[in-house]
């Protein structure tokens, strides 16, 4: 790829350059076993900031507890419930991908997205401080901000979900300048591979981005009980999610800190795919 | 990864917007010109069936699509959708560049919409034009002939495309801008000159625009940029101060 002064996230997972993912041997004692073996995710409370997950729809198996939005009002956001539906299908996709991964956690749907929601920057941040405020154990959050106004707040926001051991697990956007949160260095930052199987993650040793996630040509649960398959960062943030919920579902307490050390020890060896020889 | 089609792809658009740069000067409806180009590039490269662009407008909030091009493209021009909903509407309101595909497959996708156009699309990808900490629109493109998906490195790509017409956007935005501030200083400061004089004025010196210059013009210029970056708080305290400085300006002069 010629320099296109972008910043191309998903590079250092693509096939010919995987072999630069390299870790600390000693990190290699642990193993998927002891990282999830057995684990469905029961107990882990996960929650989808985003357009509202469809509770109705079979991708998400039933898991949904409870839906939440927020409403801008003047100066003022309040966290309101709101019906179990999906402005755009976006929210129940990343909800079905983690289902798919840990079927017995609990969703909670923040939506923070959609007609009634123009103060777009705000209610996000106003949805991500309710879900810290809730005791979640993680989150997904397929969406970010470029608000330089707000920067500060959902810096400390991040920081507090850090310090109550919240895992919040972020697509990275693929666009040039700032965007958060998923630059904040607690995060669990998340660019898509095109290796179409869930449970292959990479860990990246060059930050800003940790991990890499399928995010191609996904089969993903859209609006209105539809299907479709889906391409993007978006997706590939939900199946690191999963992935968390099925680890906290077996070690419950371990903290952000923790998990990712645990995700960096039992990531896919870039050279030891299936297939790859 | 070394792409000779590529990077001659890239140049050539790089030397589209450069001379669209250029044809801004005479162009009365520039911004329209260089999308139009931005659309025609990626139809080309992608080998789409369509591409267009679509840019937010206020009362009432919407996308509005102002450029297509392709074959089954024409049929967007014109239409508007509320950034509640679609793919359209999603990465416009999240700033997430987004693909689908298999779309036709399903009943409830913004089909409605897509008829309008005259085309249903088998997919769809589209990215955020953004404009430092903005989004402004959504660049779309629909069915690539040479395959049924869309890679990410396609995304790359079209986020390259997407981040020419964001700058493009700004330009033609900042150079609009620029004028009416320099004609409302004009009219402020100049109690004696009629509204033709200030028209000729503005117009020769928007005229005299030359980007590699240092001109008073331009240095406007970079001070409109600064202030589109204000929150709208902020921006109203400036217009305060522009009064009370013009007020004392005008006061001044009258002394003389």
């Amino acid at each position: 790829m010629p320099d296109l002064g972008l910043p191309a996230w998903s590079e250092p997972f693509a096939e010919d350059a995987r072999s630069q993912l390299v870790r600390a041997a000693g990190l290699r004692q642990l193993d998927r076993e002891w990282a999830w073996g057995g684990s469905t995710g029961a107990g882990v409370k996960v929650a989808i900031i985003d357009s509202g997950v469809e509770g109705s729809h079979p991708v998400v198996g039933g898991r949904l507890v409870e839906s939440v939005t927020v409403q801008i009002t003047d100066d003022e956001a309040e966290v309101i419930p709101d019906e179990p539906i999906d402005m755009y299908g976006h929210a129940t996709a990343c909800a079905g991908i983690v289902v798919g991964l840990a079927p017995d956690v609990e969703i909670y749907s923040v939506r923070v997205l959609g007609a009634d929601l123009k103060g777009k920057g705000a209610a996000f941040l106003t949805g991500l401080e309710w879900a810290v405020e809730q005791g979640v154990h993680a989150m997904n959050l397929s969406l970010s901000s470029k608000s330089e106004r707000l920067f500060p707040y959902f810096h400390e926001v991040v920081d507090q979900a850090y310090f109550k051991n919240v895992a919040l697990v972020s697509a990275v956007n693929n666009v040039p300048g700032l965007s958060f949160p998923s630059t904040f260095s607690s995060v669990f930052s998340v660019a898509a591979h095109a290796i179409p199987d869930p449970e292959i993650f990479f860990y990246n040793p060059s930050p800003p981005v940790e991990f890499g996630a399928w995010g191609v040509d996904v089969p993903i649960g859209w609006k209105d009980g539809s299907t479709t398959v889906a391409t993007g960062n978006s997706f590939a943030a939900p199946h690191v999610c999963g992935l968390v919920a099925r680890i906290l579902g077996k070690h419950p307490g371990l903290t952000p800190f923790e998990l990712k050390a645990v995700l960096a020890a039992i990531a896919n060896d870039p050279g030891e795919l299936p297939g790859s020889g | 990864m070394n792409d000779p089609g590529l990077t001659a792809a890239l140049q050539a658009l790089r030397l589209a917007v450069r001379r669209s740069a250029v044809a801004r000067r005479l162009d009365a409806d520039a911004e329209q010109a260089l999308l139009q180009t931005i659309v025609e590039a990626t139809v080309a490269l992608f080998e789409a069936e369509a591409s267009s662009i679509a840019l937010f407008e206020r009362d009432p909030d919407r996308l509005e699509f102002r450029v297509a091009a392709g074959a089954q493209g024409a049929g967007a021009i014109g239409l508007s959708v509320p950034p509640s909903r679609g793919i359209v509407g999603f990465v416009y309101s999240t700033g997430q560049p987004l693909a689908l595909s298999d779309v036709i497959s399903d009943p409830r996708f913004d089909r409605a919409a897509a008829e309008r156009t005259g085309y249903v699309p088998r997919s769809i990808a589209a990215v955020p034009l953004v404009d430092r900490d903005q989004t402004v629109g959504v660049l779309q493109v629909l069915d690539k002939r040479t395959s049924p998906t869309f890679s990410l490195r396609d995304m790359e790509l079209l986020a390259v495309f997407a981040s020419q017409a964001a700058a493009a956007i700004r330009a033609a935005r900042v150079q609009r801008d620029s004028e009416q501030l320099l004609r409302a200083v004009l009219e402020r400061l100049g109690d004696d000159m009629s509204p033709e004089q200030i028209d000729s004025l503005v117009g020769a010196a928007a005229m005299e625009l030359d980007a590699e210059e240092e001109t008073p013009f331009w240095q406007l210029v970079d001070r409109v940029a600064a202030l589109r970056e204000l929150s709208d708080r902020e921006q109203l305290l400036v217009v305060d101060i522009l009064e009370v400085v013009a007020s004392h300006a005008a006061r001044g002069r009258r002394a003389v």
